[in-house]
């Protein structure tokens, strides 16, 4: 039985909308993402969800039994918020047991629950402390421990990375996915972030302009992008995305690029609808400075960022369009240099007019 | 330096003014102090007696032992600390139920209220006299209490405050399965006690020293509060005991309005910096 | 929030909306209705149009307190004002001095009406008061405040201008700790004097609050009342009665509530008025110097 259904959710705000016909499925034990930039509609699809805002049109339902018309006390969810929402007045032990004492649980039961989560969380020595005496990390692990103890059979984390520093960020990162071991629920996790929404999630949800744009696990999402969108949100640096030509010959499709190169995918040809815009899309790691072959193709460096392990070069190609290439780490790559790029084809998207992505088959 | 250029480093002369002012501020309030020390005989047609001693408790004794002076203390007590606590209590509710709920007309109930802010008391006060005529609430605690109560102020005060509360706290209170007056009770109450605070002391202070409607409501002189009791002293004070009493009933009367303004000096002070911006 | 647009909402404001209608807006309803009757205390009067408000206009002792009011009110509110503002100005600093002289400047707002012209009343009194022992300890005549018919309003607005005081000062004094640090830095930094400074940061950034005070206390100030009841009732010959001691004069003197309650509507009208011209003009000179 799957987790958490949504079925044909419609929200708008006055005149403006803010989610079209959103509908998904998310198995039992799920760690999903909800990935998209701000208005994307991510977030108020997860109050929905949580019971903060009321969808204009569709159902939710989990675990068999439809929610959407539940006070957000009675749904079995959980929430961490962005800034935390801890009560200030009161101590953390307060803070975790308020829900459950709303809930008439007993007494034993809640002081369990609370110990066994302060212990996970390594919190237990906060517990008699009050949310102003602590920093923004001990913050959120308070937070998580509030969401643990009610036992809920879905997880919703607002933006759980974003208020931290980067050091912070990373070892978060790692908490929630040991988290994600020990919690026999599902989670949804909002983020604008690509990158923890691809280390962290079982399948990722791409949205934008108020629909889903793909749905699937992070490597899918990342090697076969559906639309211009999701390939240009997901990885970073971004794909780069070239105007060029279909030339005639072969199974697999060639295309013909401004400055003339031609780059052999792996797409079977007649795959491809015959409209003559159609866009080129690279991957940094697919374009790499190579070596001195006279037929690779040209271009000039306008930008280097060595960051250690490998280097990114921005460059222009001949014809004015600009590219992103990779090198090793210890490239001697300068600015003003002409290089030449080795292009793997078969790493190469296609996108048509619409949008819509093609890729080689599965290696 | 830049620090000198905001707080303005004061010339003699502006010294000089300060100290002046302040001995204008004073002056009054230790000549009543002195002549409220002195024997009433001594006083008469001579107060400037009063600048040298000898210095009596006699009158403060006097004031005592008079149970109508300490009858209107009572009644501005009763009065005073009935009038705030109504007022916390239904500025509070209001205050919640507009900052937060959403309920039909909320928002033209609001303006409602703040027009009353513009009402001049004495636009009122004469039919307020006549309803509470009607009502046989003259003379009585609830009949100087309830008219207090009404201040739109209050309710403006507490909803603004409260709309300032970040509404993600409501929210994890909701999904911690919390009901609305519970959200009310345990959690938005206890985080306005700032507000509160400055509000009880406002309330506590306008409704102790309030002359208007306890001068035309209470016309027995056991209900009078002691604001009025001591303008009737004042008005009778040809007949009546002699000077240096009736700057005692003064110096009395202002003790518990002191003490109240030491002790919450801070509110007061955060109240006029909210206020201002 | 769940917008579920609840009726259970209500219950909260309910017990202080039904209080506020009946204790509040029913006598102002009823305030207006009264002026076209007149009433006195023996019962139900009859109707009689805007026959008070004919008999207000011709009264010349309503007239003069009228004026009485403005008179005072325009003695108060600009030198209550300025002064405040010097205060605030001069103790705007965090030493124990300052906080001492903001406490002596404020404690006088605490105390009630009574007690200030009870004060007062021994402070202007020539034969009794300080200032009379004091003028005639220097060899000069006691100026007999409380019964000259020229010195009387003067007297009010003294006593009124050492009670009020505090409140704008500190209103001031908020106004002036809300100018950021780092104005002040800049305008450092661009090597502005101290009059530059003050004329083109401090006295901008308070103009707000200028604003707000003047407001209030000329609404305040025209509502005057117990200063003229306590210290003068209204005298020498009516020169002190302000408007609002006639109206009590009036309501519970002679007991002409409709009559009483058509001077109430009138003086509400005339704040009113004068409330909304101050924020009229106000408002355009702000938005002047706020595009400008």
């Amino acid at each position: 039985m799957a987790s958490l259904e949504l079925k044909g959710v419609r929200k708008s705000f006055g005149s403006t909308a803010v989610l079209e016909d959103v509908s998904l499925t998310l198995e039992a034990r799920e760690f999903i993402a909800f990935l998209g930039p701000s208005g994307s509609g991510k977030s108020t699809l997860l109050r929905i969800i949580a019971g903060l805002e009321n969808a204009d049109a569709g159902e939710v339902w989990l675990e068999g039994r439809r929610i959407d018309q539940l006070p957000p006390g009675e749904r079995g969810v959980a929430m961490v918020f962005q800034h935390y929402a801890l009560y200030p007045h009161m101590n953390v032990r307060e803070n975790m047991a308020f829900g459950l004492k709303n809930a008439r649980v007993p007494k034993a039961e809640i002081d369990r629950r609370i110990a066994d989560a302060a212990r996970v969380l390594e919190i237990e020595q906060l517990l008699d402390r009050k949310p102003g005496e602590m920093s923004g990390g001990q913050q959120q692990r308070v937070a998580i421990g509030r969401a643990l103890v009610k036992e809920p059979k879905l997880f919703l984390l607002d933006e759980p990375l974003s208020n931290l520093d980067a050091a912070l960020r990373l070892r978060t990162r790692v908490e929630l996915a040991q988290l994600k071991q020990r919690v026999d629920a599902a989670v949804i996790m909002v983020t604008h972030d690509q990158a923890e929404a691809m280390t962290l999630a079982d399948r990722i949800i791409v949205m934008n302009d108020r629909t889903i744009q793909q749905v699937g696990p992070p490597m899918t999402i990342y090697s076969r992008p559906a639309n211009r969108f999701v390939a240009q949100f997901v990885g970073s640096p971004a794909m780069t995305l070239l105007a060029a030509e279909l030339v005639p010959g072969g199974d697999c499709a060639r295309l013909k690029i401004g400055d003339g190169t031609i780059v052999e995918t792996a797409i079977a040809r007649n795959r491809l609808p015959q409209d003559a815009t159609l866009r080129l899309g690279l991957r940094p790691e697919a374009v790499r400075v190579g070596s001195r072959d006279a037929a690779a193709t040209e271009a000039t460096v306008e930008l280097v960022e060595r960051l250690g392990e490998r280097t990114i070069v921005y460059a222009r190609l001949s014809d004015g369009q600009a590219i992103i290439a990779e090198d090793n780490g210890d490239s001697r790559v300068k600015l003003g240099d002409k290089v030449r790029l080795i292009i793997d084809g078969a790493a190469a998207h296609v996108f048509d007019s619409q949008g819509t992505g093609y890729h080689g088959a599965v290696a | 330096m830049p620090a000198d250029l905001r707080r303005g480093r004061l010339t003699p002369l502006g010294w000089l003014g300060l100290v002046a002012g302040a001995i204008i501020m004073l002056a009054p309030l230790v000549w009543t102090l002195l002549l409220s020390l002195k024997n009433n005989a001594e006083l008469v047609g001579h107060s400037e007696a009063a600048l040298h001693g000898p210095y009596t408790f006699a009158n403060y004794a006097a004031i005592i032992g008079n149970s109508l002076t300490l009858r209107w203390l009572l009644n501005s007590s009763i009065v005073a600390l009935g009038t705030t606590g109504g007022v916390l209590i239904l500025a509070s509710l209001a205050g919640y139920g507009f900052a937060r709920l959403d309920f039909p007309m909320r928002r033209t109930l609001f303006a409602f209220v703040l027009l009353g802010l513009a009402i001049p008391s004495q636009a009122v006060i004469l039919p307020q006299h006549q309803l509470f005529a009607w009502l046989h609430l003259h003379n009585t605690y609830p009949g100087l209490i309830l008219p207090g109560l009404i201040a739109p102020f209050g309710v403006f005060f507490m909803t603004t405050y409260m709309r300032g509360i970040p509404r993600e706290l409501d929210e994890a209170a909701m999904l911690d399965g919390a009901s609305r007056w519970t959200i009310f009770w345990k959690i938005i109450l206890p985080l306005t006690l700032p507000a509160q605070s400055t509000l009880a002391v406002f309330t506590f202070l306008g409704s102790w020293n309030d002359y208007w409607w306890p001068l035309i409501s209470a016309t027995r002189s056991d209900m009078y509060t002691l604001t009025v009791g001591l303008a009737a002293a004042q008005m009778n004070y040809a007949q009546t005991s002699g000077l240096g009493y009736l700057m005692a009933q003064a110096v009395f009367a202002s003790i518990p309005i002191f003490l109240v303004y030491i002790i919450f000096q801070k509110q007061i002070v955060r109240a006029m910096a909210g206020t201002a911006g | 929030m769940t917008s579920q647009r609840d009726w259970r909402g209500l219950l909260f404001v309910a017990p202080f909306l039904a209080l506020y209608s009946v204790i509040l807006i029913f006598p102002l309803l009823r305030g207006m209705w009264l002026s076209l009757y007149q009433v006195d205390l023996f019962g139900a009067g009859h109707f009689v149009g805007a026959g008070n408000y004919v008999r207000l206009a011709h009264d010349p002792i309503f007239g003069t307190s009228l004026l009485n009011t403005f008179e005072v009110a325009l003695m108060i509110v600009p030198a209550l004002t300025i002064f405040a503002l010097l205060l605030a100005l001069s103790l705007n600093r965090a030493s124990g001095s300052a906080a001492i002289f903001r406490g002596i400047f404020f404690s006088s707002a605490v105390l009630s009406v009574t007690i200030v012209t009870l004060v007062w009343r021994f402070v202007l009194a020539p034969d009794a008061g300080l200032l009379g022992y004091l003028a005639s300890a220097l060899g000069l005549q006691p100026l007999p405040f409380l019964s000259d018919e020229h010195l009387v309003l003067p007297a009010l607005a003294i006593t009124t201008i050492w009670w009020s005081v505090g409140f704008p000062m500190l209103l001031f004094l908020a106004g002036l700790q809300q100018i950021p640090d780092e104005i002040y830095e800049a305008a450092a930094l661009d090597n502005a004097g101290r009059w530059a400074t003050f004329s083109h940061i401090t006295v901008p950034s308070l103009r707000r609050t200028v604003v707000l005070v003047v407001m209030l206390q000329t609404a305040a100030q025209l509502q005057l009342f117990g200063q003229s009841q306590l210290l003068t009732a209204g005298g020498p010959s009516g020169a002190s009665r302000t408007a609002v001691l006639f109206l009590f004069e009036s309501a519970f003197g002679r007991w002409e509530l409709g009559y009483a309650s058509a001077a109430a509507e009138i003086l509400f009208l005339i704040i009113l008025a004068v409330t909304l011209t101050q924020y009229w003009a106000t408002g355009r000179a702000t938005a002047q110097s706020d595009a400008g």
